[in-house]
C-alpha cells in the first residue's frame, strides 16, 4: 500500500478541493437567495455564475479523488491476488497440510476483498469525512453554533448505528454465502454420483437433502434482505431527528431575522445544504470504521500465506550442462511429524536403465517419489542426478528433468489437449497438437478421447466432463510423457486401469524405457517384472533389491506379491486370449 | 479506460474460443424478452400476492415522497409567518412522514423479496428435480459445473430481478412522472428552468450505460473464472510444480488479474462521472432557480422562499433513480440470459418416461429373477454395445459376466436397473418389463455394488444407511460384522460416526469397496448387483473384499461383473461375453466340458498354478477337473 502512496495523497488533495468547492457553493448560495429577498439582483447573476463554475470544479475534482484512490484500492487487490499465487507456488506440502484449498479460497476472495474495501472505500471516505465535515462545519458555525449544536446531536448515534449495523451485514452476507455453498456442494454431489443416486433409487432422499439446503439459502437471503432493509428506516429515523431539531430551531431562528440575532433566507438556506451534505459521510465513516477493522483482521490472515516459509529453496550452486539421467538415493529418510515414513533408502539406477520400486499401500513409495523431484523438502545429500545433489541444482532444471506422474491424477479444468499438452510452452500451435496426439496415443488415451463430445477440445477436469479413474491416469501419464523427461517417475499409472489397458502401458512404458531412465512406481509384479531391478520397500525401509528372477528365487516379500497376483494375471491373459480368439 | 485484450494475438486458437466459451458463457442479449418472462411467469405465480403487496405499497412510498417537498416548504412558509404552533406540528409531519416512508420501503422491498427469493427456490427446485429425471446419456457428455451453474448463479441472477429492485423502476417511473406534474403545477416557469439540464443528464446516463457495460459483465465473469484458476492452482499445486509452471500459470493469472482490475477501473470511473454528473447537474438546477427568482424578485412573478426549498428537495429526488438506471439494466440483462439459459436446460428432450402402464399385480412368485430376451443397445448410434442378447437368472441364482473391457458387462447392469432405456427386445425383472415398473418400484429389488464407488460426504453410518431416512445403526453394525469389517471402521475415531469427507477422499479404495458391499447387505434387496473393482488393492483387504462378497450374496440372486478367478468360482454358472454377445454360458462345469474360450483360460490357469506349485488363495475352491490337453 505504501507504494501507492502518491496517488492516496493525490486523491487526499483532490477531496479537499472538492469539499471545499462545495463550502463556496454553500456561502454563494446564501448571497444569492440573501441577494433575491434583499433586492440586490446583481449580486444574484455574478453568485449564480459563480456556483456554475464551481459545480464544474466539484464534478472534475470528484471524479478525480475516485480514480485515485478507488483506483489504488484495485491497483493494491491486483498486486496481493498476484503475490499472493506466487507465494503459494513456493509453498510446499507441509504447509498445503495445515491449510486446506477452502481456507486458502476464503482468503484469496473474502479477506482480500475487505482488504481493498480497506484500501479503497476505507481509505477515502476517512479521509472525506474530515474534509467534509471541515467544509460543512465552517458554513454552520459561522452561521450559528447553536444550530450546529443541535442539528448534530443525533450524528453520534448515527455512526454508531452504521458501524453495528455494518458489521452484522458483514455476517449475514458470509452465511448467505455459506449456505449457497452449502446448496452448490448437494448439488455438485448429486450430479456427479448420479449413477448411485438412480441404482439405489434415491432421488427422494436426494431431493429432501436439496430442498433442506435450498431451505436454508432462502432463509439465509431473506435474513439478509431484512436486516438491509431495516437499514434505511433506523438510519433514517435516527437522521430524522436531526434534520427536525434544525427545522424546528432553524426557523424559529428564521423568524427572527438576522436583524436580532436570528438567521437570514440564506443562512438558513446555506445551512441546510451544509447540513444535507454531512450526513452521506457521516453514514459512509460508520461504514468506513468497521471497513478499516475487517481489513486489518483480513490483512493478517493474508499474511500467514504471505509469511508461510517454503519448505523447498532454490538455491542453486552448481548447473548441469547436459543431463544424462543417472540417479542415486543414498542413505534417504523422510518423516512427517513424528511419523517416520522412509529410514536410510538407498538405490541407484544409471541413466537410460529403469528400476520398479515395489510395496504394500503405506510403505512409503510414493513419498519416494515426491523426494526424487523436491516436491517435498529432499534433506541434502540423499538425492543426486549425474552425481550431483538435487539440492544444489537449479529448481527448473530438477523439475524438467525429472518428469512425475502421480497417482491420484490431477487434470485441469481445460480442454483434453491442454491437459495433456501441460509442459508445453505453445500448447495451440501444429506441431505442439502432433506431439500432443502422439502422448496421447503412446498413454494409450487418444481412442477415447476421440470418443469424448468434442475430441481434443472437450474441457475435462473437476468442472468438465467426468472422465474415470483410469482415464484420468492415462492422461496424466501422457502428460509426463509430452515433456520427454530424461528420468520418468511413474507413480503407480495403473491402479485404476483394467487389464488390457495396463498391458497397453506397460508397451507404452517399455517404449520409454529406451529412451530415458525409468523410475515405476507400483504394486504390480506384471509390471516391476519388465524392470532391470526391483527395488522392496516395506514400512518405509529397503527389504529386498534385485532382478524378478532374483527376487522371486528369494522366496521374500516379493515373491509372496507375486504369488497373491496370479489369479488376476491370469484373467488379464484370459482378456487378450479372448481379444485374439475373436 | 482502454480494457483492450491484452493477448492480442492474430487469431485465437480453436482451444481458446472452447476455453473462453466455457468460462465465460454469458452472453448479454435483450433486456427485456417477453417469451422468457412468460416462462417465469408459472414460478412467480404462488407468490405473486407478495408482488401485489410490494406494488401497492411502492405507489404508497411514491405517493408519500411526492408530498415531502411540499412540507418541507410548509415548514419554511410557517416559520416565516411567525405561526410557532404550526410550525411545530408541520416539522413533526415531516420527520413521521420520513419514517413513515422509509418504513413503507422496508416493506415494499421485503415482501418484493420475499416474492423473489420464493419464487426462486420453486425455481431451483424444479431444476433439481428436473436433473433428477434427465437420461444418463445427458450426464455423459454434460460438464457437472455447467450444471451446477444452473441451479445456482443463474437462478441467482435471475433473483436479481427482485432483490436488486429492479421491478421498483416501475415505481421510479411514476415518481419521475409526479415530480414533474408537481413541479409544472407549483410553478411552470420554474419548472422550464430546472429542467433545462434534463437534456444534459439523459446524455450522460446513455454515455455511461453503453460505456460500463462491458466493464459490469467483464467484472461478473472474471471474479468467477479469477477464483476458479487460484482454486485449481491450489488443488493441484504438486502438478504444477512437479511440472515448473509456475511462470506460465502466473502469466495466464496475470492476464485474468489484470484484465479484471482493467474492468472495475472503468466501472469506478463511470461510477464517479455518472454520480459527479447528477450532484452538478442537481447543483445547476439550483443555480437556476436562483436566478430566475432573482430575475423575478419584483412584481407578481415573486418566487418565495418556501417555493424554493421545495423545487430544490424535487430535483434532488429527481435524480435519485436516474443514477441507478445503469446498473439495474446490466441486472435486467443478466437476468434475462440467466433465465434464457435455465429454460434451455429444461427444454432437454432426453426426460425419462415413466412407467407406461404400472401394473401392480406382484409377481415375485415367478421363477426367473432376471431376464434379457433379445436386447440390443447402442449409447451412440453408431457403436452397438449389446446384439441380441438374450440371458436368464433364476432366483437364488447367482451369474458372473466375464468378458473383456467394453464386451457390454456393465451395460447389462445399467439396463436391468434401466439406467438406459434399451432400443431392441426386452429386459424383465421378476417377469415384469422394466418399463412397466414404476422407477424407484424397480430399483427396490437391487442391491448395487458399483466399481467406483460413491461416498457422500457424512458418516460412515449415513454412507452405509443411505437409503434410510434415519438410518438403523444397529443394522449398520451387523452388516459391517457380517462382511468381517466391523472392527476396521471402528477403530476410526468417531467408530460408526466417523466423518466421511465429499466423494470419500478420506478412505482408501479397499475401504470404499467394503463400505459398499456394506450398504448392499443394510440394503436387503433380494437382487444384488456387483461391479467388481478392477483396481488392485492390498492382500489384506483383498482376503476381505472375498469374505465380503460371499456373504453378500448368500441367498440372493447375484449378477457379479467379474475379474477375479476366485469370484468367478464362487457363481453358479458363468456366462462369457464376446463384442456384445454372450459367447458361453454354463457352469463352470460345462464350460470346461464345452471346450471354449473359458477352458482355454482355465487350462492357462491351471498349467500356470502347476509350473509355480504354489497353491492358490484359500477362499478358491479346489480344482475338480483335470485340463484336457489341446
Amino acid at each position: 500500500m505504501k507504494r501507492h502512496a502518491p496517488a492516496y495523497v493525490a486523491g487526499a488533495i483532490v477531496l479537499g478541493v472538492f469539499q471545499g468547492s462545495m463550502n463556496r457553493i454553500d456561502w454563494l448560495s446564501k448571497t444569492a437567495i440573501d441577494g433575491i429577498f434583499t433586492g440586490h439582483p446583481d449580486s444574484v447573476k455574478r453568485a449564480v455564475l459563480l456556483i456554475l463554475l464551481l459545480a464544474v470544479v466539484a464534478l472534475v475534482s470528484r471524479v478525480a479523488s475516485r480514480w485515485y484512490i478507488f483506483n489504488a484500492g484495485r491497483d493494491v487487490e491486483y498486486e496481493l491476488r498476484a503475490l499472493l499465487l506466487a507465494r503459494l507456488h513456493k509453498l510446499g506440502a507441509a504447509f498445503y497440510r495445515t491449510m486446506s484449498a477452502g481456507e486458502i479460497m476464503s482468503r484469496a476472495s473474502g479477506d482480500l476483498l475487505q482488504v481493498r474495501l480497506l484500501a479503497g472505500f476505507g481509505i477515502l471516505n476517512m479521509i472525506n469525512v474530515v474534509f467534509a465535515f471541515a467544509s460543512a462545519l465552517q458554513v454552520m458555525a459561522k452561521i450559528s453554533p447553536k444550530l450546529t449544536l443541535i442539528s448534530l446531536v443525533t450524528f453520534p448515534a448515527l455512526i454508531l448505528v452504521t458501524r453495528t449495523f455494518s458489521k452484522s451485514l458483514f455476517t449475514r452476507t458470509r452465511e448467505n454465502q455459506q449456505a449457497l455453498g452449502r446448496l452448490s456442494d448437494v448439488l455438485q454431489t448429486n450430479l456427479s454420483g448420479v449413477r448411485v443416486v438412480r441404482s439405489f433409487a434415491l432421488e427422494a432422499r436426494e431431493l429432501e437433502r436439496f430442498r433442506e439446503v435450498n431451505r436454508s439459502y432462502l432463509d439465509a437471503s431473506l435474513a439478509l434482505a431484512r436486516l438491509r432493509g431495516s437499514m434505511g428506516p433506523i438510519v433514517g429515523a435516527t437522521s430524522s431527528v436531526g434534520v427536525l431539531a434544525f427545522f424546528w430551531y432553524g426557523a424559529s431562528m428564521l423568524l427572527k431575522g438576522p436583524a436580532n440575532g436570528g438567521l437570514s433566507a440564506g443562512d438558513f438556506f446555506a445551512f441546510w445544504m451544509a447540513l444535507g451534505r454531512m450526513s452521506w459521510p457521516i453514514i459512509a465513516l460508520g461504514f468506513a470504521l468497521a471497513i478499516v477493522q475487517r481489513g486489518r483482521a483480513g490483512y493478517s490472515r493474508l499474511k500467514e500465506v504471505f509469511d508461510a516459509v517454503p519448505e523447498v529453496i532454490d538455491a542453486p550452486t552448481t548447473k548441469l550442462d547436459h543431463v544424462k539421467g543417472s540417479l542415486a538415493v543414498t542413505g534417504l529418510s523422510f518423516s512427517y511429524g513424528d511419523h517416520q515414513v522412509l529410514s536410510d533408502v538407498s538405490f541407484s539406477v544409471n541413466d537410460g536403465h529403469s528400476i520398479a520400486i515395489v510395496g504394500r499401500t503405506g510403505s512409503g513409495k510414493s513419498t519416494l517419489a515426491l523426494l526424487l523431484s523436491r516436491l517435498l523438502p529432499t534433506p541434502r545429500g540423499t538425492v543426486a542426478i549425474d552425481g550431483i545433489d538435487v539440492c544444489d541444482l537449479p529448481l527448473a532444471q530438477v523439475r524438467a528433468n525429472i518428469g512425475y506422474a502421480q497417482q491420484d491424477a490431477f487434470l485441469f479444468s481445460t480442454t483434453a489437449a491442454r491437459n495433456v499438452g501441460y509442459a508445453l510452452n505453445d500448447p495451440d500451435s501444429e506441431e505442439s497438437m502432433i506431439r500432443v496426439k502422439r502422448a496421447a496415443e503412446e498413454a494409450q488415451i487418444l481412442t477415447e478421447i476421440g470418443d469424448l463430445p468434442e475430441q481434443f477440445d472437450t474441457v475435462v477436469g473437476e468442472r468438465g466432463v467426468q472422465l474415470s479413474g483410469g482415464q484420468k491416469q492415462r492422461i496424466a501419464l501422457a502428460r509426463a510423457l509430452i515433456r520427454e523427461p530424461k528420468i520418468l517417475v511413474l507413480d503407480d499409472p495403473m491402479s485404476a486401469v483394467d487389464a488390457r489397458t495396463e498391458a497397453a502401458i506397460l508397451e507404452a512404458i517399455e517404449k520409454q524405457k529406451k529412451s530415458r531412465t525409468v523410475v515405476l512406481i507400483t504394486h504390480r509384479i506384471q509390471a516391476a517384472k519388465r524392470c532391470d531391478r526391483i527395488v522392496v520397500l516395506d514400512e518405509g525401509k529397503v527389504v529386498e533389491t534385485g532382478t524378478h528372477a532374483e527376487l522371486l528365487a528369494l522366496g521374500g516379500i516379493y515373491r509372496a506379491f507375486s504369488d497373491e497376483q496370479s489369479a488376476e494375471q491370469d484373467l488379464q491373459s484370459f482378456d487378450e486370449e479372448e481379444a485374439v480368439v475373436a | 479506460m482502454s480494457s483492450v485484450n491484452t493477448t492480442a494475438k492474430k487469431k485465437p486458437s480453436t482451444a481458446e474460443t472452447k476455453l473462453k466459451a466455457f468460462h465465460e458463457e454469458e452472453t448479454l442479449g435483450k433486456a427485456v424478452d417477453g417469451k422468457l418472462l412468460r416462462r417465469l411467469w408459472p414460478f412467480v405465480r404462488p407468490h405473486s400476492r407478495f408482488i401485489v403487496m410490494s406494488l401497492s405499497v411502492l405507489v404508497l412510498v411514491t405517493a408519500a415522497n411526492l408530498v415531502r417537498p411540499i412540507l418541507m416548504g410548509d415548514v419554511v412558509k410557517s416559520a416565516t409567518s411567525a405561526n410557532s404552533g404550526r410550525l411545530f406540528l408541520d416539522g413533526l409531519a415531516l420527520s413521521g412522514i420520513v419514517v413513515v416512508v422509509q418504513l413503507l420501503t422496508f416493506v415494499q422491498m421485503y415482501t418484493m423479496q420475499i416474492a423473489g427469493a420464493r419464487s426462486m427456490a420453486d425455481l431451483r427446485e424444479h431444476v433439481f428435480s428436473f436433473l433428477q429425471r434427465l437420461e444418463l446419456r445427458y450426464f455423459d457428455r454434460t460438464p457437472v459445473g455447467r450444471l451446477v451453474t444452473r441451479a445456482t448463479n443463474d437462478v441467482d441472477a435471475v433473483s436479481e430481478l427482485f432483490a436488486s429492485g429492479v421491478l421498483n423502476a416501475l415505481g421510479d417511473l411514476f415518481s419521475l412522472v409526479g415530480i414533474v406534474v408537481m413541479m409544472l403545477l407549483l410553478d411552470v416557469r420554474l419548472s422550464f428552468f430546472a429542467f433545462c439540464c434534463l437534456p444534459v443528464v439523459g446524455l450522460v446516463v446513455n454515455y455511461v450505460r453503453k460505456r460500463s457495460r462491458a466493464a459490469y459483465r467483464d467484472i461478473r465473469t472474471k471474479t468467477a473464472r479469477l477464483n476458479a484458476f487460484l482454486n485449481e492452482q491450489v488443488s493441484g499445486i504438486a502438478v504444477v510444480q512437479a511440472y515448473a509452471r509456475e511462470d506460465d500459470a502466473s502469466r495466464e493469472f496475470d492476464e485474468v488479474n489484470d484484465q479484471y482490475r482493467a474492468a472495475n477501473k472503468t466501472a469506478i470511473y463511470y461510477e464517479a462521472v455518472l454520480d459527479a454528473a447528477i450532484e452538478m447537474v442537481s447543483t445547476v438546477c439550483v443555480a437556476g432557480i436562483l436566478y430566475w427568482g432573482g430575475l423575478n424578485h419584483v412584481g407578481d412573478h415573486a418566487v418565495s422562499f418556501p417555493l424554493i426549498v421545495t423545487f430544490t428537495q424535487y430535483i434532488r429526488q429527481f435524480f435519485e433513480p436516474v443514477s441507478l438506471l445503469a446498473q439495474r439494466y446490466t441486472v435486467l440483462q443478466a437476468a434475462m440470459s440467466g433465465s434464457e439459459r435455465i429454460f434451455q436446460l429444461l427444454d432437454e428432450k432426453e426426460v425419462l418416461a415413466d412407467a407406461d402402464a404400472a401394473t401392480n399385480g406382484d409377481l415375485r412368485d415367478v421363477e426367473e429373477a432376471i431376464a434379457l430376451d433379445h436386447v440390443s443397445f447402442a449409447y451412440k448410434p453408431t457403436a452397438p454395445v449389446l446384439k441380441d442378447v438374450s440371458l436368464t437368472v433364476k432366483r437364488g441364482e447367482k451369474i458372473a459376466l466375464v468378458g473383456a473391457t467394453g464386451a457390454g458387462k456393465t451395460t447389462v447392469a445399467s439396463l436391468v436397473l434401466r439406467l438406459y432405456d434399451i432400443s431392441e427386445g426386452q429386459v424383465r425383472v421378476f417377469g415384469k418389463d422394466v418399463r412397466e415398473y414404476e422407477r424407484g418400484a424397480l430399483r427396490e429389488n437391487f442391491s448395487v455394488v458399483p466399481q467406483d464407488v460413491f461416498l457422500f460426504a457424512g458418516t460412515v453410518l449415513s454412507n452405509i444407511g443411505m437409503t434410510d431416512q434415519t438410518p438403523d445403526r444397529d443394522k449398520a453394525i451387523a452388516a459391517l460384522k457380517k462382511i468381517g469389517a466391523l472392527e476396521m471402521f471402528m477403530k476410526r475415531p468417531g467408530g460408526i460416526e466417523a466423518r466421511v469427507d465429499e466423494r470419500g477422499a478420506n478412505f482408501s479404495a479397499g475401504e470404499k469397496q467394503l463400505l459398499a458391499f456394506a450398504r448392499a447387505l443394510y440394503r436387503d434387496a433380494p437382487i444384488v448387483i456387483l461391479d467388481e473393482a478392477t483396481a488392485s488393492i492390498d492382500s489384506d483387504t483383498e482376503a476381505k473384499l472375498q469374505a465380503a462378497l460371499q456373504a453378500v450374496m448368500e441367498g440372493r440372486t447375484a449378477i457379479v461383473i467379474a475379474h477375479r478367478l476366485s469370484t468367478i468360482r464362487a457363481v453358479d454358472r458363468v456366462a462369457v461375453f464376446h463384442k456384445g454377445r454372450v459367447a458361453e454360458s454354463g457352469t463352470h462345469d460345462d464350460l470346461l466340458a464345452h471346450n471354449g474360450i473359458y477352458a482355454r483360460l482355465y487350462r492357462l490357469q491351471f498349467a500356470h498354478e502347476k509350473a509355480k506349485g504354489t497353491p492358490l488363495a484359500p477362499s478358491v475352491r479346489p480344482v475338480e477337473i483335470a485340463p484336457k490337453s489341446a
